[in-house]
Parts: C-alpha cells; sequence; structure tokens
C-alpha cells in the first residue's frame, strides 16, 4: 500500500469517525436512561436509608450516558441544516462549560461565604457538575436553534 | 445573500414540504433558506438547480454585505 492510499484510508476512517450519529429511535433510549436515572436519584435520596454511595455514582454515570446518546442520535429528518445547528451547539456548550467551570466554583465560595459567616472552603467543581451541564447547554441550545431556524 | 426559492417553488407549485421531500431536506430547512436565515450548502444549491432547470445564479443573488 503506498502512502496516498494509506492516507486516503485515513482521511476515509477519520471522516466515517466524524460523521457518526446514532439513528433517531436512540433518542428514545436516551431519554429513557436519562428519566429511569433522575426516579433512581430521588428514590436513593428519600425512600432508600444509608449514603449508598456507590448508587449515586453509578446513577450520575448513568444519566450522563442517557444525555450523551441524546446528543448523539440523529433528528428525524437529518439533512444539512440539522448538521449545522449541531456543530454550533457543541461549539456554544464547549465554551460555556469552560466559563461555568473556571467561574461557578469562586460563585459557589462566594455565595456560601455571604449566607454563612466562615462558608465552605473553596474547592474545583466535580468531573459529574461539569459534564452535565456541558450537555445539558447542548442539547437545550440544539433544541433552541432547532426552533429559532 | 438573497434568493427567490419561493417564486421559482411557486412556478413549479410546490409546497415547501413537497420541495423538502425532493431534495432530501426537512421543510424547516427549505423555510430558513426562502426567509434568507440559511445559506445552503453547493450540493443543495445544485439540487434546487437541477429541479428548477435554472442556473443557480438565477434564484441564489450576492448583496451588498456579502462583498
Amino acid at each position: 500500500m503506498n502512502t496516498e492510499k494509506l492516507i486516503n484510508c485515513e482521511r476515509k476512517n477519520f471522516q466515517k469517525l466524524i460523521k457518526f450519529r446514532l439513528p433517531h429511535g436512540f433518542m428514545t433510549v436516551g431519554i429513557a436512561i436519562v428519566v429511569l436515572s433522575i426516579i433512581g436519584m430521588c428514590v436513593r435520596a428519600f425512600a432508600l436509608e444509608g449514603d449508598l454511595l456507590w448508587l449515586k455514582q453509578l446513577l450520575q454515570k448513568t444519566l450522563l450516558v442517557g444525555m450523551l446518546v441524546m446528543s448523539m442520535s440523529k433528528d428525524k429528518v437529518e439533512d444539512e441544516m440539522t448538521i449545522t445547528l449541531r456543530a454550533q451547539s457543541y461549539a456554544i456548550a464547549f465554551v460555556v462549560g469552560v466559563i461555568y467551570a473556571l467561574v461557578m466554583p469562586y460563585v459557589e465560595y462566594g455565595v456560601s461565604n455571604v449566607v454563612h459567616s466562615g462558608g465552605e472552603a473553596f474547592k474545583d467543581l466535580g468531573d459529574f457538575q461539569v459534564l452535565l451541564f456541558m450537555l445539558m447547554i447542548q442539547l437545550l441550545f440544539y433544541h433552541n436553534l432547532k426552533r429559532f431556524r | 445573500m438573497e434568493n427567490t426559492i419561493k417564486v421559482e417553488r411557486a412556478i413549479l407549485n410546490l409546497t415547501q414540504d413537497e420541495l423538502a421531500k425532493k431534495i432530501g431536506v426537512s421543510r424547516q430547512t427549505i423555510n430558513s433558506i426562502e426567509a434568507n436565515r440559511y445559506v445552503p450548502s453547493t450540493v443543495l444549491a445544485l439540487k434546487l438547480s437541477q429541479l428548477f432547470k435554472k442556473p443557480v445564479n438565477d434564484f441564489f443573488k450576492l448583496n451588498a454585505d456579502d462583498y
């Protein structure tokens, strides 16, 4: 295999990876996973006894997986405009997510010190909080961009 | 960029939905193109050109903001 063929093969595989989307039916699967995770979180918080940290972490992961599945599934009619809007929503989610991760710890620290004298110690955001926020922003912006197109 | 797709569509007596189905996009995309909120790709412009049997320049025009 010569170099040009190898480059073309890599380019094709790369394009395939970039264009990868789940079929539209996965949107329902994603929503179901998200709803079940939220119900599970409520049950764990209010009905089950004990700390059950493993269940909390498991439900956080399933919530993220559900939202990722929703984010990656195709629209009913997928065309170039929806692809553009999705790309825009990912770009916005990335920028807003970075700003959120940078600013939010200071906001939390400031608010907790204003509300309680002494307040909480300064702490960075966890990965779950940042990823959840980014996925939420992506899904909301994509929905809104489609509404106002 | 301005376009006269609405006029071309009326000449062929097509609804937005029918035109969308013919070129494989959603009705909302046709609506956005007609309202000049979305500039279609070359592929889509050529599909429209084929359907309207007219060159792309006949229904897509650059305006002053594009220069």
